[in-house]
């Protein structure tokens, strides 16, 4: 039977003597391992191979004793002098080959400035309201509307949802709300102390809750938190509001006159700090909802949606659990007045209503749920990440291909070193030593780079970040960095070159540079790649930016000059606007505050056809008051119908709906027939769809009566002279208000501001794909200048024998215009794929086109070339003798 | 003075160096061990209390011969030194003239 073991059987099992050998000092190797082979022959025979495999597993172990390791190999004075001279010679080579090293460094500092850049933003991005005493506590509620499978998300809630919740729910210790509408009075208005006469354009107001600052922890200046918003008419100011108004002094008492509403004036409960920059919450002017009711019944009113609530959990209280709970507010509250309103869906409606609770620090990124706050964009962030990794990522490549095209030149010291006893260990840590020194110096220019990029970056990306010099772990993070990214890079070309046989490489053996060239031209291909579809994504989105601007909205949105304030004008509005049409360039004026461009006044309102409210849904849709010259000022066509007449009696139960409308609500010779909101109204007039949100958006139904919104005054002009007509303005102006100061912007440039997001993105991919363009072309352009100098000798055989300059040329690029062409096929796909998903977020999108492509591939090509161009026309151009005279 | 103080093991491992005199290396120690006492051990332990007692002075070790079944390799054999058989000599002294003074099992000695 013995006999029937084979030898692989019957050799004790090869990892563990290896892991012997590993760890065993060499002096004990040959009597330890004889000995336990001996042992395991012999229990092969008693037991088996299989006892025998495991008892010998068992014995290796049992020898991980510290009398049985290795000592450390050589003497700590030794090793100092060995890392010391590992610098002297990576300085030395650093210092010889300035342009690569200069290529290596560059390239690196770049990427490192990049990084560093985005690490801050992001950095930033995630420390949104993270500084809450009880942050784990507070939360926003937020409600699931289940539309056909389509989930939406949002924050509005009726007046008496916060009451209903802390009184039928003990897990809630505190609930509040806010209301930052302006329909009610929230956002811009004027303002100015009691007794004084000049108004001052403010645009921070929210009404809230005395409950909702102390949920939100607000730190008082003055006054006493737990009484600052709780009698009527009060209002809490931040610090630099006070100052502003107050200065110097303790307001608290004080009374403040909003929109020149001097019978109602609000008394300041409260000085508070201003909100962190890092909160969502950003309000200079908070207004008491104590004892206010924006109509009567209001605030116990289930049928509208204005306030977004907070809550302040008790401790130890199940989020989930109970948002699982609240789903009762519904039957008991909302449930019983849709079934007294005689809606026949009404259980069908409470069913598809959910709530949920967001903890507060994930508002800021958190996109999917509608709300009145200003967002980071979680996409951003991955997106700034993922490109800035890139970046530094071709950088690497570059300190990798460099490193292994000029491995020639280092060949013969790695012969040297190994012949006079030098482990392969210690080439590796050599070069790593090297490659370590390369990423530090890049590290110091990348900091200094940062510091210096800074104002731009932060300009691009509408930030005010500063670079952590001061925080404790900036200087361990940079050094930990370094290290890594040292290593990263160093990595592979340390294994390469250490990997060198001495006697081949002393003998001359070594294929200068060929080894490994796959390898780069693969590692550039990835370059490439990556640099083009940074191009790709600049164009296209350059493109939709150009059709955004450009598109036919549906209304004349230049020399539109937006009056703003006019509110308190009051009485006079309508003489005012008189006046203005008297001026030569003035064609038309309105007066509403319902703008096509976003940031006016907006709503939500319910619309059926006449007779239709208790069996159709309902048709949501805008609900704009207007005057009669609105239409005529702002360029919108009438499809059907006629506009509002001067004469506005008669039109008091009028309306116009734009196309969307009709549509929605099945119409189809919409004239003269009546749909309902509140009311019913009669259709006059259809007016073709205009865009009044972004783009992003589909027209929404809209409808239009006649009658006072006295906000905005919108003022066309039909001139050259915008300035001198702005100055007879301005005139009429001080006429009717000589205490505020004119306030006017264009619509143009309003409606510019609605893409701001999408110019900063255009702008910052410019810039990181020049970045990484810039960083993949040094690479390019150090290996262009490599393959030169490598093939100097047969460029000048070729001359002598006769090549013409142009054949030379071809010679030296056909190889890395491949490697760009391959780059683009590449990169194409992933590009149009990438720029589809961001096109989705438009309704209205520019085409991707195969041009796209085309222009890309050609810049790519012409970067390329343009970069290598240089070395090879040297080399070209260079006298055939200098190349072979050395010989 | 740590150095003459022998553990209980390190005794016993002593011993058997001793008896095996010439075959005495780690494997073959280790497996009188087992056998003589019915306890298991694994090699390394009995080595390193070998190179304990070598440090020690109790016992010197050198190069032997080699085998075919361990693959060719020589084997490290440990002989007792003299000190070691002094030393091994006063345990022994010791305990005997501990037993001397225990009374019952003194005249079951005699009887033996």
């Amino acid at each position: 039977m013995a006999q029937k073991t084979n030898s692989k059987d019957l050799s004790p099992p090869r990892a563990a003597s290896r892991l012997l050998l590993s760890f065993l000092r060499d002096d004990l190797a040959e009597d330890v391992s004889g000995d336990l082979e001996e042992r395991f022959y012999n229990d092969v025979l008693r037991h088996g191979s299989f006892k025998a495999k495991v008892n010998y597993w068992y014995q290796v172990i049992n020898y991980l004793r510290p009398f049985a390791f290795k000592k450390i190999k050589s003497s700590p004075q030794n090793n100092a002098a060995m890392v010391g001279n590992y610098f002297k010679i990576g300085w030395r080579n650093l210092v010889r080959q300035r342009m690569y090293s200069f290529i290596k460094i560059g390239g690196f500092a770049m990427g490192i400035a990049a990084c560093l850049l985005i690490a801050i933003y992001i950095q930033d991005e995630l420390s949104y309201d993270r500084f809450y005493k009880d942050g784990n506590r507070i939360y926003r509620v937020y409600e699931n509307w289940n539309d056909n499978g389509k989930i939406e998300k949002g924050v509005w809630f009726q007046a008496p949802f916060a009451k209903a919740l802390k009184e039928d729910y003990p897990e809630i210790e505190k609930a509040g709300r806010y209301n930052s509408s302006e329909l009610f009075g929230g956002g811009p208005n004027q303002i100015r102390p009691d007794g004084t006469s000049e108004n001052f354009y403010e645009e921070r107001f929210v009404f809230a809750d005395q409950e909702l600052l102390e949920i939100l922890e607000v730190k008082m200046v003055y006054g006493d938190l737990k009484h600052s918003l709780d009698q009527p008419q009060t209002i809490v100011l931040t610090r630099s509001k006070a100052e502003k108004y107050f200065p110097g002094e303790n307001p608290v008492g004080k009374l403040m006159v909003v929109n020149d509403n001097t019978a109602n004036p609000f008394k300041i409960g409260g000085v508070i700090e201003d909100f962190s920059p890092h909160s969502h919450f950003q309000h200079d002017f908070i207004m008491t909802m104590t004892g206010r009711e924006f109509w009567w019944g209001e605030q116990n009113y289930w049928g509208a949606t204005n306030y977004p609530t907070y809550v302040l959990l008790r401790e130890g209280t199940n989020p989930e659990a109970l948002a699982a709970k609240l789903q009762k507010v519904v039957d008991k509250y909302m449930l019983p007045l849709w079934i007294k309103d005689g809606r026949s869906d009404a259980k069908d409606l409470a069913s598809k209503i959910s709530f949920g609770l967001q903890p507060i620090r994930d508002i800021h990124l958190e996109t999917e749920i509608h709300d009145p706050v200003n967002h980071g964009d979680r996409g951003f962030v991955w997106l700034f990440g993922a490109i800035a990794s890139f970046i530094l990522i071709i950088a690497c490549v570059n300190f990798i291909n460099l490193a292994t095209a000029k491995s020639a030149n280092r060949a013969k010291e790695v012969g040297l070193r190994k012949t006079v006893g030098s482990y392969r260990s210690n080439i590796v840590t050599q070069f790593l030593t090297e490659s370590v020194l390369f990423s530090a110096w890049s590290f110091v220019f990348g900091i200094v780079g940062a510091w210096l990029l800074l104002p731009y970056f932060n300009d691009l990306a509408d930030k005010s970040l500063t670079l952590p010099f001061t925080e404790w772990w900036f200087v361990p993070a940079m050094i930990v960095g370094c290290m890594a990214i040292g290593v990263l890079a160093g990595i592979y070309p340390s294994l390469y070159l250490s990997s060198f046989r001495p006697a081949q490489v002393l003998k001359g053996n070594l294929l200068k540079g060929s080894k490994g060239s796959s390898l780069r031209s693969a590692l550039v291909i990835f370059q490439f790649t990556t640099s083009i579809v940074l191009i790709i994504s600049t164009v296209i989105i350059y493109r939709q930016m150009g059709y955004v601007m450009d598109k036919k909205v549906g209304y004349d949105k230049e020399q539109v000059l937006l009056l703003q304030g006019t509110r308190t004008i009051e009485t006079k509005l309508k003489t005012l606007k008189e006046e203005l049409v008297t001026i030569a360039a003035v064609k038309s004026a309105s007066i509403s505050d319902y703008l096509p461009v976003r940031g006016t006044k907006r709503n939500g309102n319910r619309f059926w056809n006449e007779g239709r409210e208790k069996t159709d849904p309902h048709v949501g849709g805008q609900f704009w008051v207007v005057d009669e010259d609105y239409i005529t000022t702002m360029g919108m066509k009438l499809v059907e119908g006629r506009d509002f007449a001067r004469n506005r009696l008669s039109d008091t139960l009028n309306i116009i709906i734009n196309q969307s409308m009709a549509h929605e609500l099945g119409l189809k010779e919409p004239l003269g027939k009546r749909i309902v909101n509140y009311r019913p109204w009669n259709i006059i007039g259809v007016v073709e769809d205009f865009n009044f949100e972004s783009l992003r958006n589909k027209v929404e139904p809209l409808a239009m009566i006649a009658g006072i919104s006295p906000g905005i005054v919108s003022v066309k002009l039909n001139t050259r002279d915008v300035s001198s007509t702005i100055a007879q303005i301005e005139k009429v102006w001080d006429k009717f208000s000589p205490n505020q100061k004119i306030r006017y912007s264009f619509l143009d440039e309003t409606y510019a501001r609605m893409y701001d997001d999408v110019q900063r993105m255009g702008r910052i991919f410019t810039t990181f794909a020049a970045f990484a363009i810039i960083v993949a072309c040094l690479g390019l352009f150090a290996l262009s200048a490599f393959m030169v100098e490598q093939r100097s000798k047969e460029i000048s055989i070729r001359l002598v024998l006769g090549a013409s300059m142009n054949s030379i040329l071809r010679l030296l690029t056909l190889n890395f215009v491949g490697l760009v062409l391959i780059s683009l096929l590449l990169a194409s796909p992933i590009g149009w794929y990438m720029m589809r998903e961001w096109l989705q977020d438009f309704e209205y999108q520019v085409p991707i086109t195969w041009d796209v492509f085309v222009v890309s591939g050609i810049l790519a090509l012409a970067i390329a070339l343009g970069t290598i161009s240089y070395q090879c026309i040297r080399a070209a151009l260079a006298k055939p003798v200098e190349g072979l005279r050395s010989e | 003075m740590i150095e003459t103080k022998l553990g209980e093991f390190e005794e016993v491992i002593l011993i058997l160096t001793g008896i095996l005199g010439k075959d005495a290396y780690a494997l073959k120690v280790a497996e009188s061990f087992e056998e003589q006492t019915g306890r298991a051990v694994s090699i390394g332990a009995v080595h390193s209390t070998l190179e304990r007692l070598e440090d020690k002075g109790f016992v010197t070790s050198e190069m032997g011969d080699s085998t075919a079944v361990r693959g060719g390799r020589r084997k490290r054999i440990f002989t007792v030194t003299a000190l070691g058989k002094r030393v091994l000599k006063e345990c022994m002294e010791f305990r005997l003239s501990l037993w001397k003074q225990y009374p019952v099992l003194e005249s079951y000695l005699r009887i033996g």
